[in-house]
């Protein structure tokens, strides 16, 4: 280190005193870049708005039913006022039909409020339970009725729906029919073809093959007259027809005045009483036909009045004891559940008495045999390995009962090219 | 910093509670989207101009160093903000390109503040005769000179040369050659590794060696070649740590530029849409 | 008158009674050799090199022996011969051959008459004179080593030229010749005739050849010279040697005899005609900042004229001082010079650049004149007289009025003044008083710089720097009042070639009854000075001695240093300052380090301003507080930034509108460079730097203060 000596002097006369003013080196590739790669952005996005494409506006991928023209944007995205084109309800009521929900309700949302476009591949119907909630979380606020008519604080299934409604506070089947369950689903049941075994769906089918069809109403013919006809007379293997007191009267009436005068040295014959009845006064002898008729009349009244058609339906007199019964309507209830519609078709998979487990024990008709919702969330709930439980799987907002049909008039070529 | 602690706080529960409640799930163009949207880019244009602030650094207009802990700090918020904003997705094209360029930026952000506070102490210990980086080419073009004055006097060669050192002629020669040789080229191209000097490690062997080949008058001026060739090492140690202390920029302002320009492209494409 | 007859090596020889042996011999064709002999001084026959044989008891020097009757002279038999080959081989032993004189006219009389003898080596060790060279006089070198003490130069000085300035000191080996009281030759009353150096035998005296300049222009004879009045006394040789060093320049109206910032090394000494002298830069100083005004002003690189913005205390300014016999008004800085006036003095002496720009009025004959002549002539009584007298008529009242506090002064006094003062002269280092002296006069600094100092055990303090325009003496004076017993309280010394304006205790005294108005301004400017010079002694003593050395770093007092720990090196600081200060920034980003801290290069406003010492037109100078600042009339001679040791102040180009001087009335762009230098950003709160850095790395500290930090961990709450 022998001459070099480091002074401030020498080491600042080194330098150039306007080394800073020319940008070199890492500051100068700061700084073109920097103008590069906002050129390159609003190079990019230019092209786009030169080519009239908004696409690198688009926010996500658009639902599954809408792909067909989802690039483009221009059939939802219509110009409102000038610039903006925020699609408004007028761009999807141009296809769909929403109708209202009800009338009373506090406040409209707007579509997009609850089916949200550009989040993916998926269905737009598969609202989120919030879209729901946003009323039904608090009704008494949102529902101009007071007091509201439904439970005023529904926000999911799982953790937040009340019970179905035939199912609360002690509500019973009003029914009519007699029915036993239990009974009629033992095993070895007699029957005129031997011993059988009934299963739930040789009474309860559903009515149609479309989805969330009701059950097909229960049918004297089909399911109730094998076993139980309704004989009326031991001379006559022919049932009485199911209809109402007065038809069959006449019936009756008919077919023995046809007997009698077929066979008229039957006249004068007392039958057996019928050990199904209640003892009474063996009656005279008819003298005539008329008597005969009389008295095979009363015989079969009482067959049918006081036993065969009791067994299952409710009768009364209002005009005295002798007098034609009044049969009171069946009252089977068709839809349980009026406000959601259920599917059995889409549940095929189960059991009926996996669901409908009550059933199997039940003696009385006036029990409510449909499953509560507890055995619903057994299957259906928020889970990923669950069933779907969102609002929509069995409610829906839109009124389609008053569905108008909507014709947008897009033609196959303005679509798919 | 305190401030920013509260005010993500704030941000994070009122994000909470309108994400859970909002029909659609969070969307940016909802009301408290846009405000979240709003609050993040004017947080992320006042962080942006940092870099004007330092165009016109003689504006008294609030110290550089206050404007700096506003930028990391703002800074820093304007992430919650934004994520807030776009509640967590991702979406199109030009919201995803935003997205990264968002996180590249702020990534590179916490790099650099990080590599800032590291790396000036590495410089100080490892290159004690840093001279300033712009002028690096201009000092080693003096040092140059230097040396060739410092030969001169021993190998006679040019002709303002006062002092001649005295040894013999070959010896002279000797020296002329070894200078050609090895000092020069390495002079002249410090890095380009050509000759055994550029290895800084083996520098004191080279002048040992040569110490011991050439006569003791030359000694002192070997000395001061060697320091010479110190000063070379450490002038090229100083370019390389230079560049880890300021390369992150590139990364960072370019694309903070860009973002800033898409982002307001995004603001009213997005509400127009 | 009587004759006397001899006989010399045998040759009958007469010659008149009191005829010397040497000058008979000289007469009759017999050289005998002689070393301190010289024909027109009187014979002292000190050397002994002219011993013949008398056929006496001992040999006897001819030059003073006077030829007698029947004298028997032998000049050159072998044991004369051998006596003085003798001599000469001990005179040579003690001489440094080949001597000055040997080298530069291969004349040197010794080492002639060892040749001659064929004494190559001489038997006897070397040993030479201990007094050694003086240098000091500018025409003559002095080499006691070479020196015979034949006395020639002794007997030249006082028989031929009667100035009577040489002696002899001392005693045996430590004998030599000496200058008054053994001043050295350029501090005594050598009047540089160069009469000695002309009779000196050896390279004891010799003629210092000013470089090997040749001078353009008309070479003078040197009878011309002869001519004129203050070159009479010289010696003819003398200025034959030096006839190099003085030309006769002759200007056309119009032309550029100097420009301002130039460097020479001649004096200009008119003979006819008359030239104007001016300051050709535009009055404008380098702007310095934008301050809270410049929030919307745009910054350039310009210099910003006077009308723009002033500068406070600009108002006050009568003059520039410049080197000449008079100064330039300010505002309008425009003097004419005539015959018989001197310029340049302080670019000749001191090497100072030119002050001012020299037109020819008229056509001009002027000499131009390297140092060493300037320094015959202004020894010259005469010419000294002359220019004295040309600058108390002109440039006296102009002088002492462009000091301040004596604006008000009548005319009246200063003519009275006129009469009473004296031009006294130092050389470089001279002591002008001493602290504690009694202080009998006042003084005003006519030419050069004088340090103002107080010593101290640990050295010395540096109070001021005084160039042209300052004053000192008063507060002695003040303080003493009518009865002269007041004590300087500084030492004040010479920094270069000094001329000052010496006013006696009694003239001062009577200003002082007066013009009491000037006597309340002079105590104000005393007592304020007495304040800074205390503060500055407080500091000073407060100073940790063991960093004394750090550096020069105790000489500041306010440092600008960096944090590397924290430093990103990113420039901010430096484009703060350029933006700042016009595009030129003050303060570079390299220095010596002291642990982590980078000592910047930026004024550190030194206790001891350096910068300040040669200021041709006195443009930097100090503010009330701190800062150094460099005035609007700088003409960029770049002498402050060669003076500063560390590199602070820088010179710089700047583009600036001046009148065209070719074509009056147009301007031109002209590229003028400026010195350059922080002035601690006065008018905000903060430095602009320290302001602008992002990572409170930059920090102006007082250099205690500094050390402080050295010692603790770095602590950013109390750092702020």
């Amino acid at each position: 280190m022998a001459g070099r000596t480091r002074t401030t002097k020498r080491l600042a006369q080194r330098i150039d005193l306007d080394y800073f003013k020319t940008l070199r080196g890492i500051p100068r590739w700061r700084r073109m870049l920097s103008v590069a790669f906002a050129a390159a952005g609003l190079a990019w996005l230019g092209w786009h708005g030169l080519r009239g494409s908004p696409a690198p506006y688009n926010a996500g991928p658009v639902a599954r039913s809408h792909a067909l023209f989802g690039n483009k944007c221009a059939i939802c995205h219509v110009s409102t006022a000038g610039f903006e084109k925020t699609v408004s309800d007028r761009a999807c009521l141009a296809c769909h039909d929403g109708p209202i929900h009800h009338a009373e309700q506090a406040f409209s949302p707007a579509c997009s409020d609850c089916h949200v476009e550009h989040k993916g591949v998926l269905r737009m119907a598969a609202t989120s339970d919030r879209a729901c909630a946003q009323c039904h979380a608090d009704l008494a606020a949102k529902d101009k009725n007071s007091p509201p008519r439904f439970i005023a604080d529904i926000s999911d299934f799982d953790n937040n729906h009340p019970e179905f409604a035939p199912l609360r506070s002690g509500q019973k089947d009003p029914g009519t029919i007699k029915f036993n369950h239990q009974v009629h689903l033992k095993e070895g049941l007699r029957s005129p073809k031997g011993p059988t075994t009934l299963k739930c769906d040789y009474c309860h089918q559903s009515s149609g093959s479309s989805n969330r069809a009701l059950m097909s109403p229960i049918d004297y013919e089909k399911h109730c007259a094998l076993c139980h006809s309704l004989q009326f007379d031991r001379r006559f293997t022919e049932a009485a027809p199911h209809k109402e007191p007065k038809v069959v009267y006449e019936f009756v009436s008919k077919k023995l005045t046809e007997y009698i005068a077929a066979h008229p040295d039957q006249i004068h014959t007392v039958d057996e009483p019928d050990k199904r009845l209640p003892a009474r006064p063996v009656p005279p002898i008819p003298r005539n036909a008329q008597e005969w008729i009389e008295q095979r009349m009363t015989d079969a009244q009482l067959l049918l009045w006081r036993k065969a058609c009791k067994e299952c339906h409710q009768l009364s007199y209002p005009n005295g004891p002798d007098s034609l019964p009044v049969v009171a309507k069946a009252a089977i209830t068709a839809r349980w559940l009026p406000h959601a519609a259920f599917d059995h078709e889409a549940h095929q998979l189960v059991a009926c008495n996996s669901c409908h487990s009550r059933a199997n024990t039940s003696k009385e008709t006036s029990d409510v045999l449909i499953p509560g919702i507890q055995v619903c969330r057994q299957c259906h709930r928020s889970d990923a390995n669950a069933a779907e439980a969102r609002c929509f799987e069995c409610h829906t907002y839109h009124d389609w009962s008053k569905e108008k049909r909507v014709n947008a008039g897009y033609t196959v070529h303005s679509l798919a090219e | 910093m305190i401030v920013t602690v509260v005010a993500f706080v704030i941000c994070l529960l009122i994000y909470v509670f309108y994400a859970v409640r909002a029909p659609g799930g969070p969307r940016g163009g909802s009301a408290l989207g846009l405000t979240f949207g709003i609050a993040g880019y004017a947080l992320m244009l006042y962080a942006g101009l940092l870099g004007a602030r330092k165009q016109v650094p003689v504006w008294r207009i609030g110290r550089a160093q206050t404007w700096m802990r506003g930028h990391i700090w703002l800074g820093l918020l304007s992430l919650p903000l934004i994520l807030f904003h776009g509640g967590f997705a991702f979406r199109g094209p030009l919201t995803a390109v935003l997205m990264w360029l968002f996180f590249i930026v702020i990534g590179s952000g916490i790099v650099g503040a990080a590599i800032q506070h590291f790396v000036p102490r590495l410089m100080t210990t490892g290159v004690p005769m840093e001279t300033i980086y712009e002028e690096i080419p201009h000092v080693r073009a003096q040092l140059r000179a230097e040396a060739d004055q410092l030969a001169a006097t021993v190998s006679g060669a040019a002709s303002e040369v006062s002092t001649l050192v005295d040894i013999e002629q070959e010896d002279r020669e000797r020296f002329h050659q070894v200078y050609l040789d090895k000092v020069r080229p390495f002079l002249e191209n410090p890095d380009a590794g050509l000759t055994e000097l550029s290895d800084a490690r083996r520098t004191a062997e080279v002048f040992e060696s040569l110490r011991r080949l050439l006569a003791s008058p030359v000694h002192p001026v070997l000395d001061d070649l060697q320091n010479i060739c110190e000063e070379e090492h450490q002038l090229s140690r100083q370019v390389r740590i230079y560049r880890w202390l300021h390369a992150w920029l590139l990364v960072h302002v370019p694309l903070s530029i860009a973002l800033l320009v898409l982002g307001g492209v995004h603001a009213v494409m997005a509400l127009r849409y | 008158m009587s004759e006397v007859q001899l006989t010399i090596d045998g040759m009958p020889v007469t010659v008149p009674e009191g005829t010397t042996v040497f000058d008979a011999a000289r007469m009759h064709g017999i050289p005998i050799p002689t070393l301190c002999h010289q024909q027109n001084e009187t014979p002292v026959g000190v050397c002994r090199v002219c011993v013949v044989d008398v056929n006496a008891r001992v040999y006897a020097a001819s030059c003073v022996r006077q030829a007698e009757n029947k004298m028997v002279v032998t000049t050159n038999s072998d044991k004369v011969r051998k006596a003085r080959r003798t001599l000469i081989e001990l005179l040579m032993a003690d001489h440094p051959s080949p001597c000055a004189r040997q080298r530069q006219s291969g004349d040197c009389e010794l080492e002639t008459l060892a040749r001659l003898e064929g004494i190559a080596q001489p038997r006897y060790p070397r040993r030479l004179s201990p007094r050694g060279q003086d240098n000091s006089s500018l025409v003559i070198a002095v080499d006691h080593e070479a020196c015979i003490l034949c006395d020639r130069c002794i007997r030249g000085c006082d028989e031929i030229r009667h100035n009577n300035v040489l002696g002899r000191r001392g005693k045996g080996f430590m004998a030599g010749i000496a200058f008054d009281y053994n001043l050295p030759m350029g501090n005594s009353s050598c009047v540089s005739c160069g009469e000695c150096m002309v009779s000196c035998p050896t390279g004891a005296l010799t003629n210092k050849s000013v470089v090997k300049t040749v001078l353009p222009g008309e070479p003078v004879s040197v009878d011309d010279l002869l001519d004129l009045p203050y070159f009479q006394k010289v010696s003819g040789t003398f200025l034959d040697l030096n006839k190099n060093a003085v030309v006769r320049r002759h200007f056309k109206k119009g032309e550029i005899v100097c420009r301002e910032g130039e460097y020479g090394s001649t004096a200009f000494y008119i003979l006819e005609g008359s030239a104007d002298v001016s300051l050709s830069t535009p009055l404008a100083h380098v702007k310095s900042g934008g301050g809270a005004s410049g929030f919307f002003k745009k910054l350039t690189s310009q210099l910003v004229g006077r009308k723009q913005e002033r500068r406070e205390e600009e108002g006050e300014r009568t003059s520039i001082p410049i080197d000449a016999s008079v100064d330039l008004p300010y505002n309008n800085p425009v003097a004419t010079l005539g015959p018989g006036d001197l310029f340049g003095e302080m670019t000749c002496m001191s090497l100072y650049p030119r002050s001012a720009t020299v037109q020819a009025a008229t056509d001009c004959v002027m000499l131009e004149m390297l140092r060493n002549v300037l320094d015959i002539i202004q020894r010259n009584k005469t010419l000294k007289a002359q220019l004295d007298a040309n600058y108390k008529k002109r440039a006296l009242d102009d002088h002492l009025r462009s000091v301040p506090i004596f604006a008000s002064l009548t005319p009246e006094f200063i003519d009275l003044l006129r009469e009473k003062v004296e031009l006294v002269r130092y050389n470089k280092g001279d002591v002008i008083c001493n602290q504690g002296d009694i202080a009998d006069s006042f003084y005003l600094v006519r030419l050069g710089f004088v340090k103002v100092l107080e010593p101290h055990p640990g050295g010395e303090l540096v109070l001021a720097y005084l160039g042209r325009g300052g004053y000192f003496g008063e507060i002695g004076l003040l303080a003493g009042g009518t009865s002269g017993e007041g004590r300087r309280t500084a030492t004040c010394t010479a920094l270069d070639h000094v001329e000052l304006v010496r006013i006696r205790g009694e003239e001062f005294n009577a200003m002082m009854a007066q013009f009491p108005e000037i006597r309340r301004s002079l105590e104000t400017a005393a007592r304020e000075r007495q304040e800074q010079n205390r503060q500055r002694l407080t500091t000073a003593t407060s100073m940790p001695l063991d960093h004394f050395l750090a550096q020069g770093l105790m000489e500041a007092q306010s440092l600008l240093v960096l944090d590397l720990e924290r430093c990103t090196r990113c420039d901010a600081c430096v484009r703060a300052c350029a933006d700042a200060h016009d595009g030129v920034t003050r303060l570079i980003r390299e220095g010596l380090r002291f642990e982590n801290y980078l000592v910047a290069t930026s004024c550190r406003q030194c206790r001891d301003p350096l910068c300040m010492v040669g200021c041709p037109v006195g443009a930097i100078r100090r503010r009330n507080s701190l800062e150094v600042i460099i005035e609007n009339w700088c003409i960029g001679c770049g002498l402050c930034a060669k003076n500063c040791p560390y590199g602070n102040i820088n010179m710089h180009p700047f583009t600036v509108m001046a009148n065209d001087p070719v074509s009056p009335g147009r301007q031109m762009a002209v590229v003028k460079q400026k010195a350059t230098s922080c002035d601690l950003c006065t008018e905000h709160a903060e430095p602009s730097c320290v302001y602008a850095c992002p990572h409170d790395a930059a920090h102006r500290v007082e250099p205690n203060e500094f050390f402080r930090w050295l010692g603790t961990p770095l602590e950013t709450e109390a750092r702020r």
